[in-house]
C-alpha cells in the first residue's frame, strides 16, 4: 500500500472518536473480528491508530480495492457524524409524460459514476448503500493533471424515485454543475434546480422537502389521534393568582398550535431574508423615506431551533400572533432564504 | 444483702432470720415473674381468640346483608329497573358507534371529520393481510387542497391530485388507494422473500423505492442438482402487484440443457402469475416433495 492510502486511512482513523471507535469499525465491516482482537485498544489514541493502520498494511489485497475501502470508512464516519457537513437540497424534474420511474441502483451507480470519470481523469466516486432505499454517494474530485484530494470530498445523497437529492456544499463550486448534470441523467430526471434551503440537519431537510415533519392525523382509533392541548396555563395554578389576560394567552396559543401544529419542529439554524424594498416609516421626514431606490439589507434569525424558537416567540409575549407569513412558510414551502421584492 | 450484713453484727440469728426472710420474698418474686409470662401469653393468647371470633361474626354478617341485597334487588320495582337501562341502552348505542366507527378502516378507506374538512384513512391491504394505513387531511374549501398527508414522497400524488382532486373527490381517493394498495401489496411480497425465502437466495434482493424492480438471483434444486438463475422483474404499471415484464436467466454464456430450459421458462411464467413470495413457497414445497420421495 502506498504511503497516501496509508496516510489516508491514518488521518481517517484518527478522526473518529475513541467512544464510537468499535462502532464505527464493526460499521464498516473489513477487520475481522480476529484481526481486531490484535489490536490493544488501551492504548493511546495514536498508538491505536498506528497498530490499526499497520494492520491493514500488511493485509494483502489488490491497491485500488483498498482506496475504495477507506473512501467507505470516510462514509460511515460522515454518516455519524453528518451534523458537521452544511448540506444543500437540489430538487430534479422530469418532463411531462416521462416514461414510469423503474430505477435500478446498480444502473443508477454505474451511470453517475461514468459521467463524472468521462469528464474528470481523475475522480473517485464511492457508494454506500442506506436505509429507505438510499445511497451515499463520496465524491473527491481532482482535475485533468491532478490526483482527487482525499481530504476535501463531496457527499450525496440520494432516495431512490424521489426528486431530491442532498449535498454537503463543498469547496470547489466549480464542479457543482458537473455533479447536477451526472445526477440528473443517472436518475432520469430532466432539470435540477438548487433550493433556497440548507441546515447542518440532513433529517430536517429530509423531513421538509419530504412533508414528513407532520404526522399527527385525527382518526377514530386512539392511536394517532391529535393528543389535546390544554389551553389553560398549567405553569402557576395557584388559585391566589389570577391571570387578567387569560382570554388573550388562549387565543395566542390557539392561534400558534394552528400554525405550528403539535408535532415537533423540524431543525434549521437560521432563516435569510434579502431584502430590496423600499424604506417604510411612520414618520415622513427623514433621509431614508425620501429616497426612491430600494433599501438593500439583509437579515438573518439564527438559532440553535429556529422553528421551536419563533414557535416560542409569541407564547413567550415576544411577537404578536399570528406572526409574519415569511417566518412561519419556512417548512411549508421548504425554504429558508428569501429574497423580498417590492410588488 | 446490706441489711442483712449490718444485722449480722448485732446477733447471727437476727441476720439469719432477716436473710431468710429476704431470700424467701426474691423466691417469690421471681416465681411471680415468671408467673406472670405465661399470664401475659395467655392474655394475648385470649385477646386473639376474642378478636377471631368477633372478625367471623363480622364476616357471617356482611354474607347475610349482601345475600339480602341480591335478593331484593330482584324485586325491586319495574319503574325504577327501566330507568336504569334506558341510560344503559343509549351508552351501549353510543359504544356500538364509536366501535363501528374505529372497524371502518377494515373497508380500505375511512375518514373523520376536522374542524377544516376531512382526515381521510386508506388502509391498505394484500392477501387479508392488513398493511400500512397513509392519511390525507383534506381541507374542504374552494378549491380543495390537502393540509398535509402520510403519503410517501415516492407515490405520484401531486399527478394524481392535479388530475382528480378538484373535479371528482372520489376517484381521486379511489386512484390514490389503488397506487398504495398495489406499493403496499409489492412492498409486502419484496419483504417476505427476503425474511422468509433467504436460504433460496443468492446474494442481496435488489429493490427500489416503490418496489416496482426486483433483481435477484436464486437457486433451485432439481434431481439433486441446484443451479442459480437470475430473475428480474418489473412492475410498469403501479397499480398492479404483479410484474409486467419478467427475465429469468441463467449466469452462464453457455446454452441450458433442456431440462434446466424448461425450468427457466416454467419460473419466468411462475412469475408473471403468481405473487413473488407464492413462487418461492412452491420452490420450497417441491423441495419438500423431493426430498420425501429420495428418502423412501
Amino acid at each position: 500500500m502506498d504511503e497516501t492510502l496509508a496516510e489516508f486511512f491514518r488521518r481517517t482513523i484518527l478522526k473518529i472518536p475513541m467512544t464510537e471507535m468499535m462502532t464505527i469499525l464493526k460499521t464498516w465491516n473489513f477487520l475481522s473480528e480476529n484481526q481486531l482482537q490484535t489490536v490493544n485498544f488501551r492504548q493511546r489514541k495514536e498508538s491505536i491508530v498506528q497498530d490499526l493502520v499497520l494492520l491493514l498494511i500488511n493485509i494483502e489485497y489488490h491497491a485500488t480495492l483498498r482506496l475504495n475501502d477507506a473512501a467507505h470508512l470516510d462514509i460511515i464516519y460522515t454518516q455519524f457524524h453528518r451534523h458537521q457537513k452544511i448540506w444543500d437540497v437540489f430538487q430534479m424534474s422530469k418532463r411531462p409524460g416521462d416514461n414510469i420511474d423503474l430505477f435500478d441502483m446498480e444502473e443508477f451507480k454505474s451511470s453517475f459514476k461514468k459521467i463524472l470519470q468521462r469528464a474528470l481523469k481523475n475522480v473517485t466516486v464511492s457508494f454506500r448503500d442506506a436505509e429507505e432505499n438510499s445511497v451515499w454517494i463520496r465524491i473527491a474530485w481532482g482535475t485533468q493533471y491532478k490526483k482527487p484530494n482525499q481530504y476535501k470530498p463531496a457527499y450525496v445523497v440520494y432516495y431512490s424515485q424521489t426528486p431530491y437529492a442532498f449535498t454537503s456544499s463543498s469547496q470547489l463550486k466549480s464542479n457543482l454543475p458537473l455533479l447536477g448534470q451526472a445526477l440528473t441523467v443517472a436518475s432520469k430526471h430532466h432539470q435540477i434546480v438548487k433550493m433556497d434551503l440548507r441546515s447542518r440537519y440532513l433529517d430536517s431537510l429530509k423531513a421538509i422537502v419530504f412533508k414528513q415533519y407532520n404526522q399527527s392525523f385525527e382518526t377514530h382509533n386512539s392511536t394517532t389521534s391529535l393528543q389535546e392541548r390544554s389551553f389553560g396555563l398549567d405553569i402557576n395554578m395557584d388559585s391566589r393568582i389570577i391571570h387578567e389576560n387569560k382570554v388573550e394567552k388562549e387565543r395566542v396559543q390557539r392561534v400558534t398550535q394552528e400554525i405550528f401544529g403539535d408535532y415537533p419542529q423540524p431543525r434549521l439554524e437560521f432563516a435569510q431574508y434579502k431584502l430590496e424594498t423600499k424604506f417604510k416609516s411612520d414618520l415622513n421626514r427623514g433621509i431614508l423615506a425620501e429616497r426612491e431606490e430600494p433599501l438593500r439589507c439583509l437579515v438573518k434569525f439564527s438559532s440553535p431551533h429556529l422553528l421551536e424558537a419563533l414557535k416560542s416567540l409569541a407564547p413567550a409575549g415576544i411577537a404578536d400572533a399570528p406572526l409574519s407569513p415569511l417566518l412561519t412558510c419556512i417548512p411549508n414551502k421548504g425554504r429558508n432564504y428569501f429574497k423580498i421584492r417590492d410588488k | 444483702m446490706e441489711l442483712a450484713n449490718t444485722l449480722r453484727q448485732d446477733g447471727e440469728s437476727r441476720g439469719g432470720v432477716l436473710a431468710h426472710l429476704e431470700r424467701l420474698e426474691t423466691q417469690v418474686s421471681k416465681s411471680r415473674k415468671k408467673l406472670e409470662e405465661p399470664q401475659n401469653a395467655q392474655a394475648l393468647e385470649a385477646r386473639i381468640h376474642e378478636l377471631k371470633r368477633l372478625r367471623d361474626k363480622l364476616r357471617a354478617e356482611v354474607k347475610q346483608r349482601q345475600a339480602r341485597v341480591k335478593a331484593s334487588t330482584a324485586n325491586v320495582e319495574p319503574d325504577q329497573t327501566l330507568e336504569i337501562s334506558e341510560q344503559e341502552i343509549l351508552e351501549r348505542k353510543q359504544e356500538n358507534m364509536k366501535a363501528i366507527l374505529q372497524a371502518y378502516r377494515f373497508t380500505g378507506i375511512s375518514g373523520k371529520l376536522t374542524s377544516r374538512g376531512v382526515c381521510v384513512c386508506i388502509s391498505t391491504a394484500f392477501e387479508g393481510n392488513l398493511l400500512d394505513s397513509y392519511f390525507v387531511d383534506l381541507v374542504m374549501e374552494k378549491p380543495l387542497w390537502i393540509h398535509h398527508h402520510s403519503v410517501p414522497v415516492f407515490i405520484p400524488l401531486e399527478e394524481i391530485s392535479a388530475k382528480y382532486l378538484q373535479t371528482n373527490t372520489q376517484h381521486f381517493l379511489f386512484v390514490l388507494c389503488e397506487y398504495l394498495n398495489a406499493y403496499s401489496g409489492r412492498k409486502y411480497q419484496a419483504d417476505r422473500l427476503q425474511s422468509d425465502f433467504a436460504a433460496f437466495l443468492v446474494g442481496p434482493l435488489q429493490r427500489n423505492s416503490l418496489c416496482n424492480l426486483l433483481s435477484f438471483t436464486y437457486k433451485v434444486k432439481l434431481e439433486g442438482q441446484s443451479f442459480p438463475f437470475c430473475a428480474r422483474l418489473l412492475y410498469k404499471d403501479l397499480t398492479t402487484t404483479l410484474p409486467t415484464d419478467v427475465t429469468v436467466t441463467s449466469q452462464g454464456t453457455e446454452a441450458l440443457p433442456r431440462m434446466w430450459e424448461e425450468q427457466r421458462a416454467a419460473h419466468e411464467n411462475l412469475f408473471f402469475t403468481k405473487p413473488l413470495h407464492q413462487v418461492f413457497t412452491s420452490f420450497a414445497k417441491k423441495g419438500e416433495k423431493l426430498n420425501v420421495s429420495l428418502v423412501s
